[in-house]
């Protein structure tokens, strides 16, 4: 058996922006264009059409993870959908070697009037699984989804939460060479969603080739051996999933690259501590750049927040006259930031700037950097609160 | 290495669409190129293989939400076929009486073997026809032959005709129909009017997705196709050219076959005169009906094989 692989060669799709008419009055005409050789290529655009994708071009093999992030309607569906074969490639070539499983959609076969029981059959025959696989794994695939007194009650009465729950442990259950997977992390409560991510991890580990598209950055960071960020269809950065991640935020953060001032500039933010930090211990940060005009008593030259890239919020928020630094006067500053990483594992951004506290915005910033954070002294949650535990007295143990 | 523009290898590039469902690969190179009839035919049978389980599940679905929450259940399956009956011996009444000839038992029985094959073809125009349209939302998120479609609708529609044509065939001794050696046409006739019903289906449901006219086609045939097929009246009953011209219906010879050769005992390969005396059963018509089921089979499945990668996009 050939090792499986999944290949994208320059890579081209088009679309077309408006409705196509799709009765017989428009197929005469078009017919007649065709017997004449008049017939326009597929592989040129014609007047309202667009690229969804532009010579986009990966290779993935075994024991790689390709993230692809992006913005909505960056072609990120669209890629999935020419590597599963939905769509077929306006220009270019892409393949599959091996057994695909998809983690897309993951419930869109089910038939509301069919029991659970009959879905599950019916999804995954969808899906590709043979019978006698389903059958074998069913119990497995009921226990999973944590919803086995539901599986003989008919589809139509689940929650969106029970239906996305079965969809997920069927998809789970594929035993596939290559894996793709579409945004379905943020299926049913916290609790299956750990179990979900677990089980996507599990695979991913398992050293098959896996594509997966995601809006939640941490996933991608965590999961992720290369990452392409996709813009308009085109690649706008690719590399390591921290590089990569970094310049996705940049440019999506509102355009925070994009803000430069007359009063201050920055030079990029540098992380000075070995990556990835474990969870507790400190690491350093450099900011360096140059103060151009004197800043008045509402603005914060240098503010440094902490993104997560779970949740997208700020965990943390500080700056430098918060911190009792002066930096208003003009010239050249190079300052050093020992933060404290009391988070649980995860990523996260350092983003840098210049803020006009009056109106709270950011008025220049430096281009964020990202840290991992790993596992480190046990906790969990959202902050590290240091317990710590003495014992004062205990009854009912044995004295000597 | 990870994600650099990919270099692939020659080889890999030419190797072609590998049969089957899960070994895969597809390119914009030109369709002369990489077609042919036979390599196609031969990657939907393989397709087709490998998908089985899922036709036999869309079938089984497909069964199974006709007869939930249906009291009667699949007592539904008989209802078409004998509505047709019904509203045949209306119709043999009303001509009797304007000809002033009795109707007998006979009539009847051709009547009633006709019912169920006809219904059985009007159930796969109309499911066939919707088949990928009403499973759009499947289309256009996930990738399986879609072929598996309008042939599971075909299947479906088979089994309900299962049912009737056991009935019809309990029914037929009753009325006076005895069995002979002619019987063997019966398999041979349902065999074509199968293989038809697949190729309209493929071909309706492919042509319905790219243009919606074709489901008001399908609707205006549906509702008028009873009158220009020989299912209620018998073809020779509309005088010598008015039967040519309905046996060109590449269903009516089929219909009139079993009639003949079920109820009449006659040998499908000897010419037959009606009971006015003109030359009705010509023998070729075999011929011609084995032509449009067999050659439009094959033609449709090509044809839809060939569109299926646009029709996600399509929909």
């Amino acid at each position: 058996m050939r090792e499986s692989r999944l290949i994208f060669d320059r890579v081209w799709k088009k679309f077309h922006r408006g409705e196509i008419h799709d009765s017989l009055r428009d197929l005469i005409p078009a017919m007649a264009r065709k017997l004449t050789g008049r017939a326009p290529s597929k592989a040129e655009l014609q007047s309202g059409d667009f690229w969804a994708v532009r010579d986009l071009s990966f290779e993935v093999g075994p024991g790689q993870t390709l993230g692809i992030i992006g913005p909505n309607g960056s072609g990120k569906s669209t890629t999935l959908k020419l590597l599963t074969r939905i769509y077929e490639p306006s220009r270019g070539h892409c393949s599959i070697t091996g057994r695909v499983g998809a983690l897309i959609e993951v419930s869109a076969g089910f038939h509301g009037d069919l029991t659970g029981r009959e879905n599950v059959f019916l999804q995954g025959a969808i899906m590709g699984m043979r019978s006698k696989d389903i059958t074998r794994k069913f119990d497995e695939i009921v226990e999973f989804s944590g919803i086995s007194d539901f599986i003989d009650t008919q589809v139509k009465r689940y929650s969106s939460g029970m239906n996305a729950r079965l969809g997920f442990s069927i998809a789970a259950h594929l035993e596939p060479d290559v894996l793709i997977i579409d945004e379905v992390l943020a299926v049913g409560d916290m609790s299956f969603q750990e179990r979900a991510f677990g089980r996507i991890r599990e695979l991913a580990q398992s050293g098959i080739p896996v594509v997966m598209v995601s809006h939640q950055l941490d996933r991608i960071a965590e999961l992720c051996t290369d990452v392409i960020v996709l813009n308009r269809g085109e690649v706008m950065a690719r590399g390591t999933p921290s590089d990569a991640i970094s310049a996705y935020v940049q440019q999506h953060d509102a355009g925070r690259a994009a803000i430069v001032s007359d009063l201050i500039s920055f030079d990029p933010v540098e992380i000075v501590s070995d990556m990835p930090v474990r969870s507790g211990e400190t690491f350093d940060v450099r900011i360096s750049g140059r103060v151009m005009e004197p800043m008045g008593e509402t603005i914060e030259p240098l503010a440094i927040r902490v993104r997560s890239l779970r949740t997208g919020g700020i965990v943390y928020s500080s700056g430098s006259r918060r911190l009792s630094l002066d930096l208003g006067q003009p010239g050249p500053f190079d300052v050093h930031v020992t933060l404290q990483a009391n988070l649980p594992a995860g990523s996260y951004m350092v983003e840098v700037g210049a803020q006009d506290m009056l109106k709270r915005k950011d008025f220049a910033t430096a281009p964020s950097v990202m840290v991992r954070v790993s596992e480190g002294i046990g906790f969990k949650g959202s902050v590290q609160l240091n317990a710590d535990m003495k014992v004062l007295s205990r009854s009912g143990a044995s004295a000597h | 290495m990870g994600v650099n523009a990919g270099d692939v290898d020659e080889e890999q590039r030419t190797d072609g669409r590998v049969p089957g469902a899960y070994v895969r690969q597809h390119s914009d190179t030109p369709a002369a190129v990489r077609h042919t009839i036979l390599g196609d035919l031969r990657e939907v049978i393989a397709e087709m293989k490998q998908s089985r389980d899922l036709v036999q599940q869309l079938a089984l679905r497909d069964i199974r939400i006709r007869y939930k929450q249906a009291a009667l259940g699949f007592i539904w399956a008989l209802v078409i076929p004998a509505a047709v009956v019904l509203a045949g011996m209306a119709v043999r009444v009303a001509v009797a009486y304007a000809s002033g000839r009795h109707i007998d038992m006979a009539q009847l029985g051709g009547m009633a073997i006709k019912a169920v094959p006809w219904a059985f073809f009007v159930g796969c125009l109309s499911s066939g026809t919707a088949s990928l349209v009403s499973n759009m939302s499947l289309v256009t998120k996930i990738y399986f032959p879609r072929e598996v479609l309008p042939l599971s609708a075909v299947l479906a529609q088979s089994f309900d005709s299962l049912i009737g044509g056991l009935f019809v065939a309990i029914l037929l001794p009753f009325l006076g129909v005895t069995a002979s050696l002619q019987l063997v046409w019966l398999p041979v006739l349902l065999l074509l009017l199968w293989c038809f019903a697949l190729g309209t289906a493929l071909f309706l449901s492919r042509a319905n997705l790219f243009f919606r006219d074709v489901k008001y086609l399908v609707q205006v045939f549906l509702t008028f196709g009873i009158f220009v097929t020989p299912v209620i009246l018998d073809a020779p009953m509309f005088g010598p050219v008015g039967s040519r011209i309905m046996m060109l219906n590449p269903v009516a010879p089929i219909l009139e076959g079993l009639r003949l050769s079920v109820v009449l005992h006659h040998n499908l390969l000897q010419p037959l005169n009606a009971p006015a005396g003109f030359l009705f059963w010509r023998p070729w018509y075999l011929a011609y009906v084995t032509t449009w089921a067999l050659g439009g089979l094959l033609l449709s499945v090509v044809l839809f094989h060939r569109a299926e990668r646009r029709f996600a996009e399509v929909a």
